[in-house]
């Protein structure tokens, strides 16, 4: 088989830079098809950049990204996205059927209404998530794992094969959290590709079998338990980084900051 | 008192209908742009961004007079620039958008106050805090179905990038909405919804025909889409009965109003089943 079959994203130096803040580092990289892959790496590693340069909203410096042949901004019908959880208004006038409906939005032209398909597929997202039964319930009606449900089912709506998770275990409770795994893990077994922002190597360990390790730059690309090695998770997490220039510093009085 | 003279013995002055028909077109628009006010917790940046009007306003007025398009553009041109003008501070300085806005509209009403000192006659000052239904020109009136239209027209054309943009924007974003421009679009329609509003509502309290049936809607649905309509309606209502108080009563059109849709709103905040206070109190206490 050709190898570019099974890269779905690929990385060739992708840097991006804010001013004199450089937030991503030169990152070569290639995710394989169907793959669950936690992004890691403290605050400030560039998880977020690196989620919204897939996604073809935050623009590089220099390098590129190809979704399978394409630049992310014309491969966006392939991709899902799911926000953190804290960007949402839970106590906004909508139903769990009404944010899955949104997940069709994107591929709907201006005049266009909902046809038959789009609501096959959202009537699909809400079964297979096993939200149907709540779908007219408003999301503040919800228990944590069923919101996380919702939005994913929007995820699943939008019809793509790579789904973007921002963080999706922040601020769940453990039950949620447990229920969060087995969908991840049974969308993997799918052939589903995944990309999630994580927070928590410990989380990372348990829900995803590949990883990537960021500290502006590539720490460390593969098998989760060999990405999250004691002497990467070190230097990912506990060394200081100069964010101007990207070499080690040496430690300073009153520096704090993790 | 009949029901004829209370009802329909009003409307036999041709003002009257005009202020009527006014405050009825800018009720639909009004009623719309309030969900999204909410919604976004925009509320108090409208209430920051109708009394920055004024100066545009009496400018306008000092070197025009009454001209309706002159008054109209006079108020574009003063929000535009509060709009525009505590955007770029906010980005630019260190000042957060909101404290942006808050001295950029007190600099700008203080401005107006001061223009509207050196208006011909003292009364017109009052017409433009609190609106004068009698003053309701033909061309006030043109104005309000424009404005009411463009605004009904761009909910109809555009309702689902302004839910998505209400209620996710970064996920708008991440799927390749417009975010930047359906915001700036939204602001340019408010700024609009004011100026046309000013003769009837007044500056100072023409954002109560936006936001009291809004914020009294979002007490009662549990869709958008509905909200959007309930506070249409409650817009409609509060429009019939303020203009109707404001002839029996002899008070100022915009404070009619706005009492009347104050009433529904209070009585949305205590007695609303689910959402109202006094449910809240009886299931045991805050949310």
């Amino acid at each position: 088989m050709d190898p570019s079959d099974q890269t779905i994203v690929r990385f060739s130096g992708a840097t991006v830079r804010y001013g004199r803040l450089t937030a991503l580092r030169d990152i070569t990289l290639e995710i394989p098809c169907g793959s669950s892959t936690a992004i890691l790496g403290r605050n400030g590693a560039g998880k977020s950049t690196l989620l919204r340069a897939v996604l073809g909203w935050q623009p590089l410096t220099s390098g590129e990204i190809r979704i399978g042949d394409a630049h992310p901004q014309h491969a966006r019908p392939r991709l899902a996205y799911v926000p953190q959880r804290h960007a949402i208004d839970w106590d906004f006038p909508i139903t769990v059927r009404g944010v899955v409906e949104q997940g069709r939005y994107p591929s709907l032209g201006l005049f266009q209404r909902m046809g038959r398909a789009d609501r096959d597929q959202v009537e699909g997202a809400l079964e297979e998530l096993g939200v149907s039964d709540i779908a007219h319930r408003q999301i503040r009606m919800l228990s944590g794992g069923q919101q996380q449900r919702a939005f994913l089912a929007r995820a699943l709506a939008q019809g793509g094969d790579i789904f973007l998770l921002d963080e999706p275990f922040a601020g769940l409770d453990l039950f949620a959290a447990e229920e969060l795994t087995h969908i991840l893990r049974n969308w993997e077994a799918q052939g589903r590709t995944v990309l999630a922002a994580v927070h928590d190597p410990a989380v990372a360990r348990r829900c995803f079998t590949r990883g990537v390790l960021l500290d502006t730059g590539l720490v460390a690309a593969g098998p989760i338990a060999g990405v999250l090695s004691p002497a990467n998770v070190d230097r990912a997490y506990r060394q200081e980084h100069c964010v101007h220039d990207g070499r080690p510093r040496p430690p300073a009085a009153g520096d704090a900051q993790g | 008192m009949s029901l004829h003279d209370l009802l329909i013995a009003p409307f036999s002055y041709e003002f009257m209908r005009r202020g009527l028909l006014s405050a009825m077109l800018l009720g639909v628009s009004g009623g719309l742009l309030g969900c999204v006010l909410v919604l976004r917790r925009l509320a108090l940046m409208g209430d920051a961004l109708s009394h920055s009007l004024l100066p545009g306003v009496a400018a306008a007025w000092l070197l025009f007079g009454t001209s309706t398009v002159a008054l109209f553009f006079g108020g574009l041109i003063a929000g535009l620039l509060t709009a525009l003008g505590s955007a770029l501070l906010s980005r630019l300085t260190r000042i957060k958008e909101d404290a942006a806005f808050g001295s950029l509209f007190i600099v700008f009403f203080g401005a107006g106050v001061a223009l509207t000192s050196k208006l011909p006659t003292r009364l017109n000052l009052a017409d433009f805090l609190f609106g004068n239904v009698l003053g309701v020109s033909a061309g006030d009136l043109g104005l309000a179905v424009a404005v009411s239209g463009l605004t009904a027209a761009v909910f109809i054309v555009f309702y689902r990038s302004i839910l998505l943009e209400t209620f996710d924007p970064v996920f708008h974003r991440a799927t390749g909405g417009r975010g930047g421009l359906v915001h700036m679009g939204f602001l340019t329609l408010t700024v609009l919804n004011l100026v046309a509003a000013m003769q009837t509502m007044g500056i100072v309290l023409a954002l109560g025909l936006f936001l009291l049936p809004a914020v009294s809607a979002y007490l009662w649905c549990d869709r958008f889409i509905s909200m959007l309509l309930l506070s249409i309606g409650l817009a409609l209502l509060g429009s019939v009965t303020g203009i109707l108080l404001s002839f029996h009563a002899g008070l100022a059109s915009g404070a009619a109003i706005v009492l009347c849709l104050g009433l529904v709103f209070v009585i949305s905040a205590l007695f609303s089943p689910r959402y109202g206070a006094v449910g809240s109190l009886w299931r045991g206490g805050a949310r």
